[in-house]
């Protein structure tokens, strides 16, 4: 039995219903769910999940991530993704050897690089790095991140086309541009990040855009 | 707590401050306050002015205080030299150590720890103006900025006090109630399953007049309850999609 | 860890290469400077809040009565402490003050007692007995250059401070008998050096690529300056800076004593 609809805004604490599925941003007392952050609910049937509205970035399999070698051990890399925990990255997904990793990425050096595995503690697993050697890395709230990308990828590709940038876009909050119009490709990422919850965004932000690139 | 019989803190009914016997003082909340903080809220409570900052969850040093079953949840209630007419000397004294931890324990009974071992979460509570129930309000937007943190917890957490001044029992004291009243009882509570995580008290009440202050304290906790709801709900609507572009999820 | 620092420098120092800043401000533009005036009013003598972007420094001053030292009898007494709150910045910790808020409340201190802005002999109240002001800033969120904001906080603070009531030996807190003698408004300017050129305001990736600081505080003339950070200044490049901060300390006074 539920007790909200799909799309209502819920809190800590708010009863969502009982005998439902949930996910990790509920928990479940006495049978009856709640949920464990402020966010909207989203009702498939049975199940019921949380999208927070705040907060950090949580790592996902499957997620690209901007990542900074935090440190070097024998046999892997420890990676700070600006989450909870610093990821770790086995020496294999680089080399076969037994080298001195700090060869190949160092204490410092930026990667971007996908999650593989998560645990239960969000811990995860990195794997197919890619060292960035220069550019720029911008911070962005990671629960933006879906509106800088849009709709199949809808917002990002007509960002790229327009600054002529180099995009790449970490669901951690990081973004790296390189090359192009850097500056107004920053300027209209912000722009989305201010504005992620007005309806008609991406319209709002392909006529900023011709206005911008047009004056140049 | 001076039960000083000089003081005249009720007339005609109403308190120095116009205020009835079960009248909590205006209240304003906001999250999202601070650019740096991971998480939060600024809170003005009568006279007193709050802001309180979350970091974390994040990795816990020096490594031997990191417990492998859960974070830890650390407060540093702070005072600031010029939030107090008689400047109060930087640095914890006696007073703000003994809050820091009272308040840790209530926020640490609603906030899953166990998400996250070997961690820490900061909370800082600085007050800026402080008039009386500063560790009520400060608690109270501890929560908040722990929930603009998007730490998962079971349930908000709702402080107000009670206490006693010319032998009447009142709800939330301001400065000159708690300097010459008789009993001050700050209180907070988890408002879903209605149970006490903080409660302390000094001065003099019998049986009665603890029963009369534990409800109002009580009531006062569920009217702040109400207001903390209605701040985050403004604040997410701020900023969630009313329909028409997906958030991708 | 603070990632994007590490790209950060390379990508400011092109930018800045090219005659340009990160968010498109000139390289003598001021963020937004917005001042809330008494702030904790309710308790204290004297307070402002300063946002400086997104800088956010509060100011409150605590009048004491006490001894005069021994060497200027005759003169009030001035103290400032600073205090770098963890609330500001994942870098900061708990603690005694470190030697970054020790910097911080020297600088502002000087700029405030080196050009005589408080009227100390104002101060006197009678043989062996001064007015002590303690002026505290406390940071409460780290966007760069705190020197500016705190000292901005400072004097903004001094300017609405309201000297207590002193009767029969004590002081009468919450009754007020006057303002603050005050006879100028210094203002501390912070310019850094990236690569080949001098911006003013730094925020905080500005601050991380930079080579080296140098704030001035002036009023009608220069009353302090401190250099900082690891590299080094051409003489041309003080002259310069010593130069940007009459100007930029003459616009934000107007904004200080809402001219």
């Amino acid at each position: 039995m539920l007790n909200v609809k799909d799309r209502d805004l819920v809190l800590p604490g708010q009863n969502l219903g009982n005998e439902l599925f949930f996910d990790l941003n509920c928990y479940s007392e006495d049978g009856v769910v709640y949920s464990a952050v402020e966010g909207m609910v989203r009702v498939d049937g049975r199940k019921v999940k949380v999208v927070p509205s705040s907060g950090g970035y949580i790592p996902k399999e499957e997620d690209v991530v901007i990542g900074v070698v935090a440190e070097v051990l024998s046999g892997k890399w420890l990676i700070d993704i600006n989450s909870a925990y610093l990821c770790s990255m086995r020496g294999e997904e680089v080399t076969r050897e037994k080298k001195d990793l700090s060869q190949f990425y160092k204490a410092g050096d930026v990667i971007t690089a996908k999650v593989a595995r998560v645990n239960e503690v969000y811990s995860c697993e990195l794997i197919k790095p890619w060292k960035m050697e220069s550019g720029l890395i911008i911070d962005v709230n990671p629960k933006r991140i879906p509106r800088v990308v849009g709709k199949q990828k809808s917002m990002l590709n007509m960002l790229r086309e327009k600054t002529g940038s180099r995009i790449i876009v970490g669901q951690n909050g990081k973004i790296w541009l390189k090359d192009g119009k850097v500056d107004l490709a920053v300027k209209t990422i912000k722009r989305i990040e201010r504005y992620a919850q007005k309806q008609g965004l991406t319209d709002m932000i392909a006529e900023s855009l011709a206005r911008e690139t047009a004056s140049n | 707590m001076s039960g000083d019989d000089d003081v005249i803190l009720i007339k005609d009914g109403k308190r120095l401050d116009g205020r009835g016997f079960e009248e909590v003082r205006n209240i304003k909340m906001e999250v999202s306050v601070l650019d740096r903080a991971q998480g939060s809220a600024y809170i003005e409570w009568g006279k007193n002015r709050i802001i309180v900052g979350v970091y974390g969850p994040r990795e816990l040093h020096p490594k031997f205080l990191q417990d492998p079953t859960k974070a830890m949840l650390r407060c540093v209630y702070n005072l600031a030299p010029f939030s107090v007419e008689e400047r109060k000397k930087p640095g914890p004294d006696r007073r703000s150590v003994e809050i820091s931890k009272v308040a840790a324990e209530a926020l640490s009974s609603v906030v899953m720890l166990e998400r996250f071992p070997n961690t820490v979460i900061d909370v800082f509570i600085e007050v800026l103006q402080a008039d009386a129930g500063t560790r009520c309000a400060g608690l109270t937007a501890a929560s908040l900025a722990l929930a603009d943190a998007g730490i998962p917890m079971k349930d908000l957490v709702a402080a107000c006090s009670a206490g006693k001044i010319q032998g009447q029992v009142v709800v939330d004291l301001m400065k000159e109630e708690d300097n010459f009243g008789q009993c001050d009882l700050p209180m907070a509570i988890v408002p879903r399953k209605k149970e006490v995580v903080l409660l302390q008290m000094d001065g003099k009440l019998t049986r009665e007049e603890f029963n009369s202050a534990y409800a109002l304290a009580f009531d006062g906790c569920m009217k702040v309850y109400e207001l903390q709801k209605n701040t985050l709900l403004a604040s997410m609507k701020k900023f969630v999609g009313e329909g028409g572009e997906e958030n991708g999820d | 860890m603070e990632i994007e620092g590490y790209l950060k420098k390379d990508y400011i120092t092109n930018l800045v290469g090219e005659g340009k800043r990160a968010d498109g401000r000139r390289f003598d533009e001021y963020r937004s400077i917005v001042l809330e005036n008494n702030y904790s009013g309710e308790k204290a003598c004297g307070s402002c809040l300063v946002h400086l972007g997104k800088t956010k420094v509060i100011a409150g001053v605590s009048l004491d009565i006490g001894e005069p030292y021994s060497d200027k009898p005759n003169d009030g007494v001035m103290s400032t402490s600073a205090e770098l709150r963890p609330i500001a910045s994942p870098r900061f910790e708990s603690g005694p003050p470190n030697d970054e808020s020790i910097e911080v409340a020297r600088v502002v201190d000087r700029g405030i007692r080196e050009s005589g802005a408080i009227d100390t002999k104002k101060l006197f109240v009678e043989d062996d007995l001064v007015w002590i002001a303690f002026i505290d800033l406390h940071i409460l969120d780290h966007c760069g250059n705190l020197i500016d904001a705190a000292g901005i906080a400072a004097i903004s603070a001094l300017l609405n401070t309201r000297m207590p009531k002193y009767e029969d030996g004590k002081i009468i807190y919450g009754e007020y008998s006057g303002k603050m003698p005050i006879k100028c408004v210094p203002i501390p300017c912070t310019t850094v050096k990236i690569g080949n050129s001098l911006l003013m305001d730094p925020d905080t990736d500005e601050e991380y690529a930079m080579d080296a600081r140098l704030t001035v505080a002036t009023t009608d003339i220069v009353n302090a300056m401190q250099k900082g950070g690891n590299g080094a200044f051409k003489e041309e490049e003080i002259m310069s800076a010593v130069d940007m901060a009459f100007e930029k300390g003459g616009q934000i006074r107007k904004i200080v004593t809402g001219d």
